[in-house]
């Protein structure tokens, strides 16, 4: 599994940002995508959610002391995930509301999977102003409920009407537009929506 | 990675803390601590552009009465989770 800091673009994360104005908010996020070859581990993904969270109102002095202290003593080793995770606490403390996105769960390992589940529900005592949104498979709902007992849930599908609304968007803009007619168009926009049917 | 800065990305997210787009480091050391708690860099918020730029999907998602209820922050721990339960290829990426 890779993991990269969640692309930053995405209908939940813009209007957090938007809705938001006026009052602070926190946001960090993580993609997990394991057809990358790098492996990559809980403490990774607590480091990256961590990182986000504290860049921009100054490093914390607890987290300052903890790197400096393993500097001294170890010559400069990674972080331990106990540390990481007493740093996300207090950072989390120190935040007004804090948001964390985990897209892809269901391409974390799954030996990883308990680890991060069990984190984040850590996390959430601690601060129950937290708020965690999570993605993955249907059959990811069971392991998150062993975590969190019964947890809101939004399934998605895909939209006929919005993928309509879509295509018809991007075939008035077509860069050719002598060569289509409404047989054509309504070849595509067919083809595509029989296609999306099978997903 | 001081040499990453991206000060033009500093006044865009007014008073969104930390986050996607925060390359700014005052000190070499602030630097060392950023890449020793993990070695990935945020991405820039700036160069992905806005995810509603396709006409309005998602708007259904956002309308919700589970999300607005997660996102206000509201009922404590018991309702810090959302889950969003979907097939690969559906768009969960793209609305989250």
């Amino acid at each position: 599994m890779w993991l990269t800091a969640k692309n930053p673009s995405s209908r939940v994360i813009d209007s957090l940002c938007d809705q938001t104005r006026g009052g602070n908010i926190a946001l960090a996020g993580l993609y997990c995508d394991f057809l990358s070859e790098q492996e990559d581990t809980i403490t990774n993904m607590i480091g990256t959610i961590l990182k986000q969270l504290v860049g921009r109102g100054g490093i914390p002095s607890d987290v300052r002391e903890v790197f400096l202290a393993g500097k001294r003593k170890f010559g400069g080793r990674g972080p331990l995930l106990v540390d990481l995770m007493q740093m996300l606490r207090t950072t989390i403390v120190s935040l007004p509301q804090v948001f964390i996105c985990i897209d892809g769960l269901d391409e974390c390992l799954r030996e990883h999977l308990p680890d991060l589940l069990q984190s984040l529900r850590d996390l959430v005592r601690e601060s129950p102003g937290t708020r965690i949104l999570l993605t993955g498979r249907p059959h990811d709902g069971a392991a998150i409920q062993r975590y969190f007992g019964e947890v809101i849930t939004i399934p998605i599908g895909l939209n006929p009407d919005e993928i309509r609304n879509y295509l018809d968007m991007r075939l008035d803009g077509d860069g050719e537009p002598d060569v289509m007619d409404n047989n054509l168009r309504a070849d595509i926009v067919g083809t595509i929506l029989d296609k999306m049917s099978d997903m | 990675m001081a040499q990453t800065t991206h000060t033009d990305s500093v006044n865009y997210s007014g008073n969104i803390i930390g986050s996607f787009n925060n390359t700014f480091y005052k000190s070499d050391e602030d630097a060392q601590i950023m890449r020793w708690l993990s070695r990935l860099e945020p991405n820039n918020r700036r160069q992905s552009g806005r995810a509603d730029r396709f006409g309005g999907i998602g708007d259904w998602f956002l309308e919700t009465s589970e999300f607005r209820e997660w996102r206000r922050g509201e009922g404590g721990a018991d309702k810090a989770v959302l889950f969003c339960s979907g097939n690969p290829g559906v768009g969960k990426t793209y609305l989250t």
